[in-house]
């Protein structure tokens, strides 16, 4: 090779090389989008696990990690879990089912000798269900999750609402070849309604299951042959007429129809107009197609009712709950409660028993790791012929229940907008019908407002382990109890 | 005739990384092999040989000096193609067979089909590469196979010019032989070829010309022939007198009587004459006069001792 | 001509290596086996099954590439076959490039061995062909393309066994260009140069890990295509820049 061939070589080179710097910058964008939500990829890992993220292989790694935790999980050791759910998310965050079973441990599968969760754990739940859905933007999955934990397990009915509010308005589902090309599937819509008749927000409520229906319609309508398909809209019509009905009879006037010289119950699902009962069910496709036309002039405001004598609206404030417990602790930690409470069979009160200085913590970040010092227990009893009552033994699981602090709030709640159909046909969704002489409280700040019933004792540990007895004396002032635990809202997690 | 290989001055240094001192593998070297010739290459191991010839190949590159290569400065491709190479103990493809060890070098050479196939059968043949073996893997070949598709593969591209290094180390007599016979074949056909070899009865046997060379320094170099003849001649004489071999005594500085016979072991050619005067002068019979004749070998022991010695 | 002639040799010289077939018939063993760790959600079996399949062929791949790029220069002069090919009329820079071809056609047909199993097993489990595979297995084989042309550059002055950990070493490094582009906004200027430097100087084989997006869809990226011909373009540009100062390394080496 001669001299000149060996210098224009070492110019071609420079040039190619200052090439491939250009390429660079224009990969890394999407290198970046690719990466998305993944931690440098060894962080937090064993030796045994770092080779493989280093040669670019996180997926594979995460993948036989999450196997590895499903054995953990047949085998019951669900600590040994959290730990690979974290890293199988850092190293593969785009695995929504790491995120989803990971959360759902979290959330249920803690529990105490008596199979009561520890709630310690559900912040972290829903954090790391957030980040999941942060890494996944787009993908409905992690969504849903987030708001049925809310509705299921936590009772937040606001931020379930949140959670499919945005899944089914702001999410897709994906194809079989794993593309967000599909529509979410229409079980999001149902749960976005059911989670506005929990907010007492029956009108948009209603107005989500006249979409659905709609949307279902038309699904039917492009694929006539599939029953589920159909199934699905006959059950957003039954909804939709339900509901109807239930507003109608519960806030309005209970009517009986008479049209065309008939007694009819029925409400047309589309229109909201009064028709021949379950007539729907022979509607043939020319005639819901039509229905569905008007339905979209008319808007999503269904037309004036006026066939009929109104009656006065069921639910009015008459119903007096007399709500009341007494709590004891017969021995060390272990807690009795009789109560009453006049209501149907199977409502449900909740009963709550946490550290004075306890705040639903906010988590910036998930953690798995709680306040072992923290004592929070949770659970809820139901009614029978007017009583109910309890035995909670806390003495078995120290670890849970450490009483360290030492004063803690003991609180009884019941709450409509949580509770089941025939109760709601009593008080409503939002507690109108309800009255209590000393315990009705109502949580003016939601929007509708919603009347609850809540008694709060504030306890010392002296009386948790019976030096001294729980009196009516120790029963503690629940716009105190509001204040304070809404003032400080997260400063116990900082 | 024009030079196959001209070489002037070629130097070869290694640094020895131990202890920092310089190796001079090959020391201000400078020789020439006529076409047609075959050239013996002489010097013992590690005397410089093979760094001569890869330097010559291109393998690896002098440090001073230079050298062509017929006609054309050294790793010049044209040159190349008409020069062919059988390094010391020919190294191969272990699994390849050897049609396709032949292929392989035959593609190097660019030969195109159908001429390839007609070059390896012909070469395949004249190395007396038994036809059974084309087809098996190297791996399985003796020793003398291999030396023989060595060979042949050296001559794939009909070369203007061979470097043989050692072509005969470890052989059987009969290989060895067979060998001998190949090159000495090759030789006739008016290629050139460079020897390298320690093997002097073969050296002597096929070359017309040798070299020698010791710790990379030319010790001497020419025809065969002349490097063997003797420069002393040996005289034998039967009868004449005690005088006359105090004559002859004073003349060639011995003389040796045996039974009425006289040797002279050693005379230097200018006074035979003088000393067959004597002879015949004293009416005693000159028995012989024989030149004296040295092996090959003699004259490098000889050479490599005084070098050795100086 | 000369170049192929070599290349060919060395694909079958490489071939008759019996690590190799050992590695490619773990490998395909393994992808083969895939299907099996399948007891967790569809969704999730899928995933755990493409992931681990182009895991296998990666590091399969990677074996084979590193074991051939190291050795395929250094073997023919420790054998001293190259006496016999340089002594003809071959260009050094033939030989070279004949070598590099050669090794890469090995790579070829390993990986190629491999993804046909992959997406077999993946049309046997899901019945589709996952064609969206062969873009990962394809991104595979030019990432080993690149690592062959670094381990035969460094072949050209290193000894295999320094080669082994110089080739490996580099490539854990340029997978963590995720890092490395990360700190090219580091408040440290010495930081920021030195991420720089690594970043941009060292092959950069991070930029060939499309895993992520074949195994999760919902992954948005602008567009794929365009990011694959960029990651070729890189590759191919790359390993010429490596090839080019391997020929230059080469010419005055010593045999």
């Amino acid at each position: 090779m001669t001299a000149s061939t060996r210098r224009n070589l070492i110019a071609a080179i420079v040039v190619l090389f200052a090439l491939t710097v250009v390429l660079q910058v224009r990969i890394d964008p999407t290198v970046a989008d690719m990466n998305q939500g993944r931690k440098t990829p060894f962080a937090g890992l064993s030796t045994e696990f770092i080779l493989g993220p280093l040669l670019g292989m996180q997926q594979a790694v995460a993948g036989l990690l999450w196997v590895r935790a499903d054995e953990f999980f047949h085998e019951g050791d669900y600590d040994a879990i959290l730990p690979m759910v974290r890293i199988v998310t850092w190293l593969d965050p785009h695995n929504l089912d790491v995120y989803i079973t990971g959360a759902w441990h979290l959330a249920y599968n803690f529990t105490d000798s008596s199979e009561r969760s520890d709630r310690r754990y559900i912040p972290a739940a829903q954090k790391l269900l957030e980040e999941g859905d942060a890494n996944n933007p787009g993908v409905y999955d992690i969504a849903f999750e987030l708001g049925w934990q809310n509705t299921d397990k936590i009772k937040d009915y606001v931020r379930a609402h949140y959670w499919y509010k945005k899944c089914a308005e702001e999410r897709k589902g994906m194809d079989e070849r794993g593309e967000l090309t599909q529509p979410v599937p229409m079980f999001v819509w149902h749960q976005l309604a059911h989670s506005l008749a929990r907010l007492g927000r029956i009108d948009e409520c209603i107005a989500v299951w006249r979409k659905a229906l709609a949307m279902s319609t038309e699904i039917v309508r492009k694929d006539p042959k599939d029953y589920s398909k159909r199934n699905v809209r006959d059950s957003e019509r039954h909804n939709l007429e339900l509901t109807l009905k239930r507003k109608f009879s519960r806030y309005q006037h209970e009517i009986d129809w008479e049209l065309d010289g008939k007694l009819t119950k029925g409400i047309d699902p589309i229109t909201g107009e009064p028709r021949p009962r379950d007539s729907y069910l022979f509607l043939n496709q020319d005639e819901i197609q039509r229905k569905l036309e008007q339905f979209k002039i008319v808007g999503e405001t269904p037309p004036p009712m006026a066939v009929g004598q109104p009656r006065p609206p069921a639910v009015v404030p008459k119903w007096e709950t007399a709500f009341d417990v007494r709590p004891t602790f017969t021995a060390d930690k272990v807690l009795e409660l009789k109560g009453r409470f006049n209501v149907g069979d199977g409502a449900r009160v909740t009963i709550r028993l946490h550290d004075e200085d306890w705040r639903p913590p906010q988590l910036k970040e998930f953690t798995f790791d709680i306040d072992q010092n923290v004592t929070l227990m949770q659970d809820q009893h139901s009614v029978r012929q007017g009583t109910w009552g309890r035995k909670i033994d806390m003495s078995k699981d120290p670890k849970m229940y450490s009483f360290k602090s030492p004063y803690y709030f003991l609180v009884f709640e019941f709450d409509p907008r949580g509770t089941s159909p025939f109760v709601h046909d009593r008080f409503g969704w939002s507690g109108e019908g309800m009255t209590d002489k000393k315990y009705l409280w109502e949580e003016k700040e939601k929007d509708p407002p919603n009347r609850i019933l809540r008694k709060v004792y504030r306890i010392s540990r002296a009386q948790v382990l019976r030096r001294t007895p729980i009196t009516e004396a120790d029963v503690f002032p629940t716009a105190k109890y509001v204040e304070l635990q809404t003032q400080a809202q997260g400063t116990r997690s900082e | 005739m024009a030079a196959a290989v001209s070489i002037q001055g070629l130097t070869k240094t290694y640094l020895d990384v131990w202890s920092k001192t310089e190796i001079r593998a090959v020391d201000n070297l400078t020789l020439e092999v006529e076409e047609g010739e075959i050239f013996g290459f002489l010097g013992r191991n590690g005397a410089g040989k093979t760094t001569t010839i890869k330097m010559l190949l291109g393998l690896i590159f002098p440090t001073l000096g230079t050298a062509t290569v017929l006609g054309k400065p050294i790793g010049d491709t044209d040159a190349k193609a008409q020069v062919s190479y059988l390094p010391e103990e020919a190294y191969f493809y272990e699994g390849m067979t050897g049609w396709d060890t032949m292929d392989f070098y035959a593609r190097l050479f660019r030969i195109p089909e159908p001429k390839r196939s007609e070059r390896i059968r012909q070469c395949l043949k004249d190395v007396f590469l038994d036809e059974s073996a084309w087809r098996r893997p190297i791996r399985g070949y003796s020793k003398g196979m291999r030396q023989r598709i060595g060979i042949a593969q050296a001559l794939i591209n009909d070369p203007k010019l061979l470097f043989l290094d050692e072509p005969t180390s470890g052989l059987d007599p009969i290989a060895h032989a067979e060998l001998r016979e190949i090159i000495v074949n090759v030789g006739r056909q008016g290629k050139t070829v460079f020897l390298s070899s320690h093997q002097l009865p073969d050296v002597e046997l096929t070359c017309s010309r040798v070299a020698i060379i010791h710790r990379g320094k030319l010790l001497t170099s020419g025809k065969t022939q002349e490097l063997t003849a003797g420069d002393k001649v040996e005289i034998t004489f039967s009868g004449g007198d005690a005088a006359l071999a105090e004559k002859v005594k004073a003349v060639a500085g011995t003389c040796e009587a045996k039974n009425g016979t006289c040797r002279v072991p050693a005379v230097d050619p200018q006074k035979v004459n003088d000393i067959v005067d004597l002879i015949r002068g004293a009416k005693a019979s000159v028995v012989s006069v024989v030149p004296h004749r040295r092996t090959l070998e003699e004259v490098f022991v000889d050479t490599v001792m005084k070098a050795g010695a100086n | 001509m000369v170049t192929l002639a070599i290349a060919k040799q060395t694909l079958e010289d490489m071939l008759r290596r019996k690590i190799l077939l050992i590695l490619l018939i773990v490998a395909v063993a393994m992808i083969a086996l895939g299907p099996s760790v399948g007891f967790l959600s569809p969704r999730e079996s899928s995933a755990v099954l493409r992931s681990l399949g182009l895991a296998v062929i990666l590091l399969a791949g990677l074996l084979i590439t590193v074991l051939t790029g190291i050795q395929v220069i250094p073997t023919e002069i420790e054998r001293r076959t190259v006496y016999t090919v340089l002594s003809k009329p071959v260009q050094r820079y033939e030989f070279v490039l004949g070598k590099f071809l050669g090794g890469l056609f090995t790579v070829f047909v390993m990986i190629a061995s491999m993804g046909i199993v992959f997406i077999g097993v993946l049309r046997y489990q899901e019945g589709r062909f996952a064609t969206e595979m062969i873009q990962g297995v394809m991104m595979t084989f030019f990432q080993m393309t690149l690592l062959g042309a670094l381990a035969i550059f460094f072949s050209t002055f290193a000894t295999p066994v320094v080669n082994f950990f110089l080739s490996f070493g580099l490539f854990i490094v340029g997978n963590m260009s995720a890092v490395t582009e990360s700190l090219l906004n580091n408040k440290n200027v010495a930081t920021r140069l030195i991420a720089g430097a690594v970043h941009y100087a060292i092959p950069n084989f991070g930029n060939f890990n499309i895993q992520n997006k074949l195994i999760h869809p919902q992954v948005v990226i602008k567009d794929m295509n365009v990011f694959i011909m960029q990651n070729i373009a890189y590759a191919l540009i790359y390993s010429a820049v490596l090839l080019l100062l391997a020929i230059i390394v080469f010419d005055r080496r010593e045999v």
